[in-house]
């Protein structure tokens, strides 16, 4: 009977289907993984004891479980089975050892890999759990921006030993992506871009275009992007600027600097060498680069201007990161003649300093382009912010799929591959965007790509949030934060997480570091601790009253709590032993690299005058572990008992400056 | 064999004759049709079926089995979708994941939940499919017309339970799926914006819509199944069983 026949001839088959699922279960891929990772481990061994040891891991799933980090399960180790073994190191993937981090590997329980790494944890199967398949929900992230993982927890600007993040948060912040793209913790950003309105007081039509036009090739240093202006907008823009009044106030001030007499340049050339410009601008590419190139400043701007602006820079652009050089009439004068006569751009045509005529017709078009390309953002900043530019907050979580290539279909379609597009040519994903190209260094992009990555969609829960504790909105208040604000000390230094990376001393603890009259004598003149070094602080010629204020707001406001006040109390009387300091400081052999007295290195600063200038507790701090205040100093460690380090910082704090040799030190070393 | 002194035949008698058996089967084992009927009435599964069957019922081409299919799929449905409750939660945060726990970790997971996926399928298809096969058999008209808006009912309590499994996984196919869906209810007049309330238990396709259509897909929607199945069956034994095509009208039922 034909029914019967079909009935069991389906019947076989059923089971036959039945068995597929179970088959493909024992034959899962991770316990070839595994078996493969107990053979290779058994080689690898030192001890049979130890080869056994791998050869009786079962075969089963391994996960590291985060109940109290978003309920993170990460299945990762299932394969990657010897991230925590360190006789694994240097084996084949995915067996290998996990390379040195921070966190990893002795902390990977704690982490996990996927808050780093991306993928989905959940997986066992390599397809899924890297994420290479379409629309895979979150890929891998590549590794050359796998520091955006840190930053995930890591909110602070500057993040040590992440260096890419880091700079790419500084890459964010220089180029002004806050002033049009809102990011938490940046609300109260404001690009430190020139007002609009005193910009026809500083430079002429000509130079203006030129600028307008590709803000780079004119100022290799310059922050402004290139916004693809055509000739006729650049015009409009330019008609536009010119058509703003100045303030009377400053517009007087250039009027009545432009008629002085011109100073002497050789005095001014001086001058300007002493002042340390190049700390911040650069002269033909040589110096720090944070602030303009000013090789060709002199054609860019007007004599009348540069001489206002640099006797009060504040009065033209209160959110410049330049200081207050106090210089005499005189001196000013002197600088600015060295500048008209040397920082000139031989090639361009005489007029480009010349005003332009206004035309009504397209200043009023100019307007309009001011608001629709958004100069106003870095230009004009209202005091209601309207940052017109999509929020980045959870940009380092979006999916590739709600992502608009557009015309990119050259690129991955990944979410990293479209950021680093992005940041490199806004401009190609589509016609009348209105993002300007950033002209970005392969290297600032990727670091600029990987802190934009950083961006997570959640916060990390509270345990492994990391915020910076430290925030630079917290300068002294009244007159003393009003004297910091005079001479830009956050420019340079930094203090907790903010300002500049252009001074190797941060403020944090320079309370706590050096002696109050030190500071106030090295204020009024400055010059350089480390004889290796040729930089140093510029001079501001402030007056002793605000040196002395502000050595004792130092003294006040920046201390640290882990450096003791009195290092001697509460030990023994034997400790102060300047004697037996002396002769810990010859056998340790200090004077390889300070200089005391008559020989010693050149490498750290010298120590002639150390009781002078550093207080016991931070001398004291130091000698227990340099590496705990700088990560990156030289200064070994040498493990010093408590007593040992007392008695050399009680020899170190004889050594103070003798009233005769007191003037040796003017002016740096150059 | 037959040299042992205990043999099958004889154990088989044994086993018969023992008290506990004839508690269990109380028919004798006699080879007589009365015993063959009372194999049918005294079993609890096999009641409903009928004492006869004539053979032509059982031709393929009779029912094409529609009936049975859906049936068997439904049996198919509750064996995998029991399996499948030990492991879900019907939480936002855990319900997609357990999705991906069942493929990544759980022993045939993979193999369960496509499983049900798949008889869900089957099951509406054959509902479907057997609908038509009883309006095309003219099996609506009497003595069957109660039994045919019974079926109509089970069709439709099958497709609810197949949309509310449907969002169950929690995904953006789901999510969707059910948002769409539950904006057409709305577009009812006066009773739409109500029942869409009603069936999300709020304004959006939440947390408590995935708790809804849970208790809706495991509790009131297999026990309403199973209550007009019973009556959908027994109604098919007592309208006279079955109903294959129609016979060909008698010579004197045809119109002129």
């Amino acid at each position: 009977m034909p029914l019967r026949r079909i009935f069991a001839i389906t019947s076989i088959l059923f089971l036959a289907v039945l068995a597929v699922s179970p088959l493909k279960n024992a034959l899962r891929p991770y316990r070839g993984f595994q078996r493969a990772f107990a053979r290779l481990g058994a080689a690898r061994a030192k001890s049979l004891q130890a080869a056994k040891t791998y050869q009786q891991q079962p075969v089963a799933i391994r996960q590291i479980w985060l109940p109290d980090f978003e309920n993170r399960v990460d299945r990762c180790t299932t394969c990657h089975l010897g991230v925590q073994d360190a006789s694994m190191a240097g084996a084949p993937e995915p067996f290998r050892l996990h390379p040195a981090t921070y966190h990893t590997p002795k902390d990977s329980g704690r982490f996990g890999c996927t808050a780093c790494h991306g993928g989905q944890g959940l997986a066992t199967l390599e397809k899924d759990a890297h994420g290479d398949v379409a629309d895979a929900e979150s890929p891998m992230v590549p590794l050359k921006f796998i520091e955006s993982g840190c930053g995930r927890c890591h909110s602070s600007e500057q993040v040590a030993g992440a260096a890419t993040l880091s700079l790419g948060r500084a890459t964010l912040e220089r180029n002004g992506c806050y002033a049009c793209h809102t990011v938490k913790g940046h609300e109260a950003f404001r690009s430190e871009a020139p007002p609009i309105e005193a910009v026809s007081l500083k430079t002429g039509a000509e130079a203006l275009r030129r600028w307008l036009k590709d803000p780079k090739a004119v100022d290799a240093n310059a922050t402004m992007p290139r916004f693809q202006l055509s000739p006729s907008e650049v015009e409009e823009l330019s008609n536009y600027v010119f058509s703003l009044t100045p303030g009377r106030t400053l517009a007087d001030r250039v009027q009545a600097a432009a008629a002085e007499p011109t100073g002497d340049v050789a005095k001014g050339k001086a001058l300007f060498a002493e002042s340390r410009c190049i700390s911040c601008h650069t002269l033909e590419g040589k110096g720090n680069g944070s602030a303009p190139e000013l090789s060709k400043v002199a054609s860019r701007a007007s004599a009348g201007w540069l001489l206002a602006f640099i006797r009060d820079p504040h009065a033209f652009n209160s959110r410049t990161r330049m200081p207050q050089f106090n210089f005499s009439a005189d001196d000013a004068r002197h600088v600015v003649a060295y500048m008209e006569s040397e920082f000139k751009d031989f090639d361009a045509p005489k007029e480009i300093l010349d005003p332009l005529h206004v035309n009504q017709t397209l200043a009023e078009k100019g307007k309009v382009l001011f608001r629709q390309k958004g100069c106003f953002a870095c230009h004009a900043p209202g005091v209601e912010v309207d940052r017109f530019g999509p929020a980045l907050d959870g940009i380092g979580d979006k999916r590739a799929a709600s992502l608009d290539f557009g015309k990119r279909t050259d690129i991955a379609r990944t979410l990293p591959a479209w950021l680093e597009a992005k940041i490199k040519a806004p401009g190609s994903f589509q016609d009348g965007l209105k993002m300007p190209t950033f002209a970005l260094s392969p290297k600032e992009a990727q670091a600029a790509v990987t802190a934009l990555l950083s961006l997570g969609a959640r916060p990390v829960p509270q345990p492994y949030r990391s915020a910076p504790t430290v925030r630079a909105s917290l300068l002294p208040g009244g007159a003393v934060g009003a004297l910091m604000d005079k001479y830009r000390c956050l420019s340079c230094h930094q203090i907790g997480d903010r300002g500049g990376d252009i001074s190797t001393a941060p403020l944090t603890a320079e309370g706590s570091k050096v002696k109050r009259d030190w500071l106030v004598n090295y204020l009024v003149l400055s010059f350089t601790i480390r004889p290796i070094l040729t930089d140093r602080m510029p001079v501001f010629r402030m007056s002793k009253d605000e040196a002395a204020q502000l050595a004792q707001a130092f003294e006040t406001f920046y201390l640290d709590p882990r450096i003791p006040e009195d290092p001697y109390a509460g030990q023994p009387a034997t400790s102060r032993d300047p004697v037996e300091g002396k002769r810990l400081y010859d056998t340790l052999g200090c004077r390889a690299c300070h200089i005391l007295g008559a020989g010693g290195g050149y490498y750290g600063p010298p120590l002639t005058e150390a009781g002078t200038r550093l207080k016991p507790g931070w001398t004291y701090a130091w000698l227990k572990g340099p590496q705990k205040w700088r990560a990156d100093v030289r200064c070994p460690n040498y493990g010093l008992a408590d007593a040992d380090a007392l008695r050399l910082t009680s020899y170190l704090d004889t050594l103070v400056k003798s009233s005769t040799a007191s003037k040796a030190k003017r002016g740096g070393t150059r | 064999m037959n040299g042992n002194a205990f043999s099958f035949s004889q154990l088989g008698t044994l086993i018969r004759g023992s008290a506990v058996y004839r508690s269990i089967v109380r028919h004798g084992t006699a080879e007589t049709n009365r015993n063959r009927s009372l194999v049918i009435f005294e079993n609890l599964f096999l009641h409903v079926h009928p004492v006869k069957v004539r053979e032509k019922t059982l031709k393929f081409s009779h029912t094409y089995w529609l009936g049975g299919i859906t049936v068997s799929a439904l049996v198919v449905l509750i064996a995998t979708g029991i399996l499948l409750m030990f492991y879900y939660h019907p939480s936002v945060p855990q319900a997609y994941r357990d999705m991906k726990e069942l493929k990544f970790v759980v022993d045939n997971g993979v193999f369960y939940r496509n499983l049900h996926r798949w008889a869900a399928h089957l099951m509406v298809l054959g509902a479907l499919l057997h609908m038509g096969r009883v309006f095309y058999h003219r099996a609506y008209r009497p003595p069957r017309q109660f039994n045919w808006v019974i079926g109509v009912v089970l069709l439709l309590v099958t497709l609810l339970l197949s949309y509310t499994g449907y969002l169950l996984p929690w995904d953006q196919l789901a999510f969707w799926g059910v948002s769409v869906g539950t904006n057409m209810a709305k577009e009812a007049p006066i009773l739409g914006p109500p029942l869409r309330f009603l069936m999300l238990g709020g304004n959006i396709v939440s947390e408590n819509a995935l708790l809804r259509f849970y208790v809706l897909h495991c509790v009131l929607l297999p026990a309403a199944l199973f209550g007009f199945l019973g009556v959908h069956i027994w109604r098919v034994r007592k309208d006279g069983g079955v109903q294959g095509p129609p016979e060909p009208p008698a010579d004197d039922e045809v119109e002129p």
